[in-house]
């Protein structure tokens, strides 16, 4: 039960807590690039997702069974930049045999997912901070269903920005830049949800 | 030793995903029409974008298919070393039909 819960919380605390766009600012350019349409934010959502759940399946194995045995670790991020690339292009594939509009729509950004360093921050950061994999494959999860929340819920507020009455000099880019950053206080108020659950 | 090690490992690994994505290139591979490619290496390849397309690519794909007829839309390109080949070729290869593919400068 105890396993369970820590794997629940830890999702849920790098979802919402630590959130990736929001409290860490990574991959802030697909954020701001592909958030223009709903459907194509969901896309790349759902493309980022599968990236770094992967990822995150095959670079712990890879760091405690190879690199340390080994003691090459040094090698993690040549390594993991290796196993990211190679996903993001087996994505490419997936995506361009089974929905060629998605492919057109996300254009030069799903190539960059390689680069998005949302991926390999996770990666990174299981490593760094020596989670084991349960907890490792929990930051996976909740950090790339939380780009997806965060990428889709603001690409819902960009639609609706579209139409409405902004100042002329914010149209576009500086209104959405203010934008996530209101959004990026909201979420300020989440920190220290979990401080009195000691599991 | 490191090296050595740093090597077989990296090596090993490339080895493993290269054939994994070579496998997925058969199983997931798309059927393109070749004349796309074709066009697309006789363009500029600038990628400019001035022709109003995402690039020299999506150019190429709208000139084969018929929704652009107009080679003049590409800005960088000349007519003797890129807009006549291209018509040259387009005139060779027709649709599977047997009908030109409509193209003018």
């Amino acid at each position: 039960m105890n396993i369970l819960i820590t794997f629940i919380l830890g999702i849920i605390s790098s979802m919402l807590i630590d959130n990736v766009v929001l409290s860490r600012f990574y991959g802030i350019c697909p954020f701001l690039g592909v958030s223009k349409k709903v459907k194509s934010a969901l896309g790349m959502g759902i493309a980022v997702v599968f990236v770094i759940v992967l990822a995150t399946l095959i670079c712990w194995p890879l760091y405690n069974f190879i690199l340390v045995p080994a003691k090459i670790q040094f090698l993690d991020t040549v390594a993991y930049i290796l196993v990211i690339a190679s996903l993001v292009q087996l994505v490419g594939l997936f995506i361009k045999k089974y929905s060629p509009s998605l492919y057109k729509t996300l254009g030069i950004y799903l190539p960059l997912i390689t680069t998005n360093c949302a991926v390999l921050g996770v990666a990174q950061g299981n490593t760094d901070q020596a989670l084991d994999f349960l907890s490792s494959l929990a930051n996976g999860i909740g950090t790339s269903v939380g780009f997806l929340v965060i990428i889709v819920v603001f690409s819902c507020i960009r639609v609706r920005l579209e139409s409405a009455n902004t100042p002329k000099a914010f149209k576009g880019l500086p209104i959405a830049l203010i934008t996530a950053a209101i959004m990026a206080m909201a979420f300020m108020g989440l920190q220290g949800l979990f401080s009195g659950i000691n599991v | 030793m490191d090296i050595l090690l740093s090597i077989v490992v990296l090596l090993g690994l490339g080895v493993i995903l290269g054939f994994g994505l070579a496998v997925a290139a058969k199983i997931l591979y798309v059927k393109e029409d070749e004349r796309i490619a074709e066009v697309a290496k006789r363009l500029p390849n600038y990628n400019c974008g001035s022709c109003g397309y995402a690039g020299c690519n999506a150019m190429a794909e709208a000139i084969v298919t018929g929704k652009e007829q107009s080679l003049k839309k590409c800005k960088p390109g000349k007519e003797e070393t890129n807009f006549n080949p291209i018509i040259q070729y387009l005139n060779e290869h027709p649709n599977d039909d047997g009908s030109k593919v409509n193209v003018h400068l």
